[in-house]
C-alpha cells in the first residue's frame, strides 16, 4: 500500500518555492499592486463561485464575508453557489466561453487542468511577497503547482472517512469495524437489528467512496511513466477492491438499488433522513447533517476507512483552491479576496464552520491540537492514510467525463462484472491520457 | 370554454384552411415596388440565416475538425477530414447504445403519440360541448407542462426510494421497492421517458386530428352508417382516407421532435452522461462538445443526427408536395 | 340501434374521458400537492398534503433566487414573442402577397429550416456567441429563440394573410392609402388570431427553453427560470419539495396561457398545420 504523506510534498514544496522565487519570469499576471496594498475598487463588483454541496450553509459566512470585503476594497461581491455535481461542467463550458468569475474555489484536482486550459492566473508571486509561502499546507501547493507556477491558493483540505450512527450501532450492538471483513458483519448486525436501515449505502455517482478501495486493495489509478500515464485501475488489486466495495451492495444487501443513482448530496440527504447506518463521507458532512437534522444531535460518530486486514485504506486527500481567473478585470482586486479568505480571521472562522481543514498549517496544528471526536478520525485519515489522484490536467478530463462514476453504476446494476467495468473505465481513461490535452 | 370547438369556429376554420386562395399571387405592378418583398423578408432571413443556416453549415465544417479548447481560444483550426466520424462509427456506443436509444425510441413514442392522440380526438369528437370543453382544458394542461418541470415531476413519481408510484406499486407488493431503481435500466429508464414524450406530445395529435375531423363532410358518414358500415369501418374506410394529410402531419411532426429529445433524457438521473446505457445521439453530442470540449467529435455526431432528420424530412416535403403547390 | 349497445358505448366514452383526465392532469395534481406539502421530503408523505404550507414558495423566490429567474425569463420571452411576430408577418405578407423569384425556394427553405434539430446547432452557436461575446447575456438568448420560432411563425402567418381578401387591399389603395398604411390598419388586424397563436408558440419557445439556457449562462443573476430550477435541483439534493414549488411557479403561467387562448390556438395550428 502506497500512501503518499504529506510530508513528502513538503520536501517538494521547499524545492519549489526555492526554484520559483528566481524563475518567475513567466507572462505578466497582471498584477500592479503590491500584494499586501490596500486597494480601493469603490463601485466595482467581484464575481465568486463558491462550490457546495454536503458542507453546512455557507451563507452567513460569506454576508460577513462581504461586508468585510466592501470596507477594505469598497467593491461589493456577488458570490453564487455552485453544487459539486455540476461545477465541473459549469466551469469548462464558462473557460470556452470566456465567461468565469473573478475568483473562484476550484477543486484541488481540476486546479492543474484549468490552469493548463490557460484560464487561471499564477499566483505565485503574490503568495510569496504577501510571506505566505512557509504558512501553506505543501500538499496543497503541490496540488495547485504546475511548472513553478501556483495557480490556487490553498483555502482547505478535506477528507473522507466513514461518518456513522452511534445509535444504531450500540442498537446492533457492534464497534466500528477495522477490517473489510469486519465491514460486512458490522452491516449485516445492523440490517438485522433494524432491516429499515441501509447498513452502508454505495453511491454510484461518488468516485471518491470508491478509491479509497482500489488503494486499500493495493492498486493504483493510473501510473506514469515517462511522462505519460496508463490507467491501472483494472489491475487485479484494483478489481479486488472494487469487487469489495460494489460487493457490499450487490453482494451482502448493505445498499440500495436507489444508491447507484445517488451523488454525495443524496447521500448526505438519506443519512439526514435518518436511513443510513455508515457512509463514506468528508469531515465537512457532520455539521451540514445536524443543520439538517438536529434530531441526529449526539448520535454521529467517524472511524477512519478500515484497510482489507486492519490499518487504514487510504482516502482522497481533496480540497480546494482559490483561484484567480485570467478575465478578472482587475486582478488587484481578486487577490485582495483570496487574501481576505485564505488567510487570518475568515479562513480560521471558516475551517470551524465548515469542518474543512484550514490550507495553513499554523491553522491545521491548532485544529490537530483540539481533539474534537468528530474531528479527530479524521485528522488520522489525513495524516496516516491520506493519498492523491494522479497530479495531470488530463485527469481533470477524466473526472469531467465521470469515468470511475460510470463504472461504478455499471457494477452496481449488475450491467456489467467488475472485470469488464473495471477494463471499460481503463479503455476510457487511456483513450484520454493517449490524447493529450 | 364550452364553446372552443363550435361549429361556427369549426366551419369558419374550415372554410379557412380548406379554401384559402393558394393561387399564385399576381404581382402587382405599378402599386408596389418588385423590391419591397425583399426588403420585407430581409429582417427574417438575416436572422435564419445568421442563426440557423451559418451554424448548420458551421457543424459540418467543425465535425471535420480537432476543434478543442485551445482551438476556441486561438481561433485556429486543424483538419482532420473524416477522422471524426471514424471514430464515431467505429465506436460500439453508436450502434450498441446511442443509435437504438434515439430510433427505436422515436419509433415508439411516435406511435404511442398518433394512437394516443388520434383515440382522444375521436372520443372529443363524440362527447357533448361541454365534456369536450373539459377534456381539451385538460389536455391544454398537459401539453402547457414544460419539458423541464414535466421531467422532474415523471422522475419524482418514478423515483427509486421516495416516489409515488413506487410506494404505491410496492405497497401493492407488485415491486419490491428495496430492490427496485428505475432509472439505471435502460429499458426501464426509456419506459419512463416514454410516459413523459407521449403525455406531452399526444395533445398536439388530439386537437389537430380532431379539428381535421370536423372538416369531414357529414353525409359520407351518414351514407356509410346506413350502408351498415361499422364504427371502425367508418373510421378505416372514410376518416383515414380523408385525413391522410393531417395524418401525415402529425406522424412526421413527431417523428422529428422525437428523434431529436433531449433535456427529457438529459434531465433523468444518470442521464447527463454517467450512465452511458441511456446515452442518445442529441445528449452524447452535447456532453462530447459541451462537457468535454470536444467540438469536433460532438459535431461529427450531430451531424449524423441531422442525416437522420433529413431522410425524415425529405419524407415530409414528398409528402407534403404530393397534397397541394405552394 | 339497440339501448344496451347504446349504454355500453356511453359507459365505453365515460371510462375514456376520465382515462384522459386522469393522464392528462395526474403529473399536474402531483407537481401541485408536493409543492404545497410541508412533508414533500420526508418520503412518507401521502397523495394530498396533510399538512398544507407555502415555505416552499417562500423558499424558491427568496433563497433560491427564483424571483430573478422569473424575471429574466419574462424579459426573454417577451422581447422573443415582439420581435419574431413582427419580423415573421413581414416575412409572410412577402411570400404571400408578391411574386418574386426564388419565392418557391425560399418557402422550402422555411420549411426545412424548421426540421434542423436545434440540439445540434448549440455547438456552432456556442463558439458563434462565444466570438460575439453573447455568452451571459439574455440578449443572445432572445436572437436564437427568435431565429427558432420564425419558421413556424412564418408558416403560420402565411395562411392567416392569404385568407385576407385582396379586394380590402385594393379598397384601402383606392382611398389613397400607402402601402405601410395599408399594412398597418388592415393587414396587421385581419392577422390578429394568427399572430395570438405565433406569439403563444414563440414565448412557449423562449420560456419553456432548456438547452441553450444552461449552455449560454453561466452567472446566476442572469438564469432564465429553466435554467434556474436545474441548478436549484442538484444543490439541494433531494428537495422534491422545493422543486415542485420551482416547477410550479414556470408551470402555471404557461397553462393559463394556453387554457385561455386554446380556441385560438387550435385555430392557428389547424391552418398552419393542416395546410402545411
Amino acid at each position: 500500500m502506497r500512501t503518499r504523506r504529506w510530508t513528502i510534498a513538503a520536501a517538494a514544496l521547499c524545492l519549489l518555492t526555492a526554484g520559483c522565487g528566481s524563475g518567475s519570469g513567466k507572462a505578466s499576471s497582471g498584477f500592479e499592486a503590491g500584494a499586501d496594498e490596500t486597494i480601493n475598487a469603490e463601485g466595482e463588483t467581484l464575481t465568486v463561485w463558491i462550490m457546495e454541496g454536503t458542507n453546512p450553509d455557507a451563507e452567513p459566512f460569506f454576508d460577513e464575508l462581504s461586508t468585510a470585503f466592501t470596507e477594505e476594497t469598497g467593491a461589493e461581491l456577488d458570490v453564487q453557489f455552485v453544487p459539486w455535481a455540476e461545477a465541473h461542467d459549469k466551469f469548462v463550458k464558462s473557460i470556452a466561453g470566456g465567461t468565469t468569475p473573478d475568483v473562484a474555489e476550484v477543486g484541488t484536482t481540476w486546479t492543474p487542468e484549468f490552469a493548463d486550459a490557460g484560464a487561471l492566473v499564477d499566483l505565485s508571486s503574490q503568495v510569496e511577497s504577501s510571506g505566505l509561502s512557509n504558512d501553506l499546507v505543501p500538499g496543497l501547493v503541490e496540488a495547485g503547482t504546475i511548472d513553478g507556477a501556483l495557480y490556487g491558493m490553498p483555502w482547505y483540505a478535506g477528507v473522507r472517512s466513514v461518518v456513522y450512527r452511534t445509535d444504531l450501532f450500540e442498537a446492533a450492538g457492534v464497534e466500528p469495524p477495522t477490517t473489510w471483513d469486519e465491514i460486512v458483519t458490522v452491516g449485516k448486525a445492523i440490517k438485522k437489528a433494524d432491516p429499515d436501515v441501509i447498513p452502508f449505502p454505495i453511491a454510484g455517482d461518488s468516485e471518491y467512496g470508491a478509491y479509497p478501495f482500489v488503494w486499500g486493495g493495493g492498486g493504483e489509478i493510473a501510473v506514469e511513466e515517462g511522462g505519460t500515464w496508463t490507467s491501472t485501475i483494472d489491475s487485479p488489486e484494483a478489481q479486488q477492491g472494487l469487487e469489495f466495495y460494489t460487493g457490499l451492495a450487490t453482494e451482502h444487501g448493505l445498499s440500495t438499488p436507489a444508491a447507484t443513482t445517488w451523488n454525495e448530496a443524496d447521500l448526505s440527504d438519506a443519512f439526514s433522513r435518518g436511513e443510513v447506518a455508515m457512509m463514506i463521507s468528508g469531515s465537512w458532512t457532520p455539521g451540514a447533517l445536524l443543520e439538517a437534522n438536529p434530531d441526529l444531535e449526539g448520535k454521529i460518530g467517524a472511524f477512519p476507512i478500515p484497510g482489507p486486514d486492519g490499518g487504514y485504506s487510504p482516502s482522497f486527500l481533496g480540497g480546494s483552491h482559490l483561484s484567480v481567473f485570467n478575465t478578472a478585470e482587475n486582478p488587484d482586486l481578486a487577490w485582495a479576496l483570496v487574501r481576505l479568505m485564505g488567510t487570518g480571521e475568515f479562513a480560521e472562522k471558516w475551517g470551524d464552520q465548515s469542518g474543512f481543514f484550514p490550507g495553513t498549517t499554523p491553522l491545521l496544528e491548532k485544529v490537530q491540537a483540539a481533539d474534537d471526536p468528530l474531528v479527530s478520525p479524521f485528522a488520522t485519515q489525513m495524516v496516516e492514510a491520506g493519498a492523491s489522484l494522479p497530479v495531470t490536467p488530463l485527469y481533470g478530463q477524466v473526472q469531467g467525463k465521470k469515468t470511475v462514476a460510470a463504472m461504478l453504476q455499471s457494477i452496481l446494476s449488475g450491467d456489467k462484472s467488475v472485470e469488464e467495468a473495471s477494463a471499460a473505465a481503463a479503455d476510457e481513461m487511456d483513450a484520454v491520457f493517449s490524447r493529450g490535452s | 370554454m364550452a364553446s372552443t370547438l363550435s361549429p361556427d369556429t369549426r366551419t369558419g376554420t374550415a372554410r379557412r384552411s380548406r379554401s384559402a386562395p393558394e393561387q399564385p399571387p399576381r404581382r402587382r405592378r405599378g402599386l408596389t415596388p418588385s423590391w419591397l418583398p425583399w426588403v420585407l423578408l430581409a429582417p427574417a432571413l438575416t436572422v435564419l440565416g445568421g442563426l440557423l443556416l451559418y451554424p448548420l453549415g458551421r457543424v459540418v465544417t467543425l465535425s471535420v475538425q480537432d476543434f478543442g479548447l485551445r482551438q476556441l481560444v486561438t481561433g485556429e483550426s486543424e483538419w482532420v477530414g473524416l477522422g471524426n466520424f471514424a471514430e464515431v462509427l467505429a465506436d460500439p456506443l453508436l450502434w450498441r447504445v446511442a443509435l437504438p436509444n434515439t430510433a427505436v425510441f422515436a419509433l415508439v413514442n411516435v406511435a404511442l403519440t398518433v394512437v394516443v392522440g388520434t383515440l382522444v380526438a375521436l372520443l372529443l369528437a363524440r362527447v357533448g360541448p361541454w365534456a369536450r370543453g373539459l377534456l381539451t382544458s385538460a389536455i391544454m394542461v398537459a401539453w402547457a407542462i414544460p419539458a423541464v418541470t414535466g421531467t422532474y415531476v415523471w422522475v419524482f413519481l418514478f423515483d427509486a426510494r421516495s416516489g409515488p408510484v413506487m410506494r404505491l406499486l410496492g405497497s401493492l407488493g407488485l415491486i419490491d421497492p428495496e430492490t427496485t431503481n428505475w432509472f439505471t435500466e435502460r429499458l426501464p429508464f426509456y419506459g419512463i421517458a416514454t410516459l413523459n414524450v407521449v403525455h406531452h406530445g399526444f395533445p398536439f395529435v388530439a386537437v389537430t386530428v380532431l379539428a381535421g375531423l370536423m372538416t369531414l363532410p357529414k353525409d359520407a358518414m351518414e351514407a356509410a352508417a346506413l350502408d351498415g358500415a361499422n364504427a371502425w369501418q367508418r373510421f378505416w374506410h372514410i376518416t383515414v382516407p380523408l385525413l391522410k394529410p393531417v395524418f401525415a402531419v402529425v406522424t412526421i411532426l413527431s417523428t422529428i421532435w422525437d428523434f431529436k429529445v433531449f433535456t427529457q433524457i438529459y434531465l433523468m438521473p444518470g442521464g447527463s452522461g454517467t450512465n452511458r446505457e441511456v446515452l442518445n445521439l442529441g445528449t452524447w453530442s452535447y456532453i462530447t462538445a459541451i462537457s468535454q470540449n470536444r467540438y469536433g467529435l460532438g459535431a461529427a455526431i450531430a451531424v449524423l443526427l441531422t442525416l437522420l432528420l433529413l431522410v425524415i424530412t425529405m419524407f415530409y416535403l414528398r409528402t407534403l408536395f404530393r397534397q397541394e403547390e405552394l | 340501434m339497440s339501448a344496451g349497445r347504446l349504454g355500453g358505448r356511453r359507459l365505453l366514452v365515460t371510462l375514456g374521458g376520465l382515462a384522459v383526465l386522469g393522464f392528462s392532469l395526474f403529473p399536474v395534481v402531483i407537481m401541485l400537492s408536493t409543492a404545497f406539502d410541508a412533508r414533500a421530503n420526508d418520503g412518507s408523505r401521502a397523495l394530498l398534503p396533510s399538512d398544507w404550507t407555502l415555505d416552499n414558495f417562500r423558499f424558491v423566490l427568496d433563497e433560491g433566487r427564483f424571483t430573478t429567474y422569473l424575471t429574466n425569463s419574462l424579459l426573454v420571452a417577451l422581447s422573443t414573442v415582439v420581435a419574431s411576430g413582427l419580423l415573421a408577418l413581414l416575412a409572410s405578407v412577402a411570400v404571400s402577397r408578391f411574386t418574386f423569384r426564388f419565392r418557391t425556394s425560399l418557402l422550402v427553405m422555411v420549411l426545412v429550416v424548421q426540421m434542423v434539430p436545434l440540439e445540434a446547432l448549440v455547438i456552432p452557436l456556442f463558439i458563434q456567441a462565444k466570438t460575439l461575446g453573447m455568452l451571459n447575456h439574455l440578449f443572445g438568448l432572445v436572437v436564437v429563440y427568435v431565429a427558432f420560432s420564425l419558421p413556424f411563425a412564418i408558416w403560420t402567418l402565411r395562411g392567416f394573410v392569404a385568407a385576407i381578401p385582396r379586394e380590402l387591399e385594393e379598397a384601402a389603395y383606392v382611398d389613397g392609402a400607402s402601402w405601410p398604411r395599408m399594412f398597418w390598419s388592415i393587414l396587421m388586424p385581419l392577422c390578429a388570431p394568427g399572430l395570438v397563436a405565433t406569439s403563444v408558440f414563440s414565448f412557449i419557445t423562449a420560456w419553456n427553453e432548456f438547452v441553450f439556457a444552461i449552455t449560454f449562462l453561466n452567472d446566476q443573476d442572469s438564469y432564465t427560470v429553466a435554467a434556474g430550477l436545474r441548478q436549484f435541483f442538484t444543490q439541494y439534493g433531494t428537495d422534491w419539495g422545493a422543486v415542485m414549488a420551482g416547477s410550479t411557479l414556470i408551470t402555471i403561467p404557461v397553462m393559463l396561457f394556453f387554457v385561455a387562448v386554446q380556441r385560438k390556438l387550435s385555430a392557428g395550428l389547424v391552418s398552419g398545420a393542416v395546410k402545411g
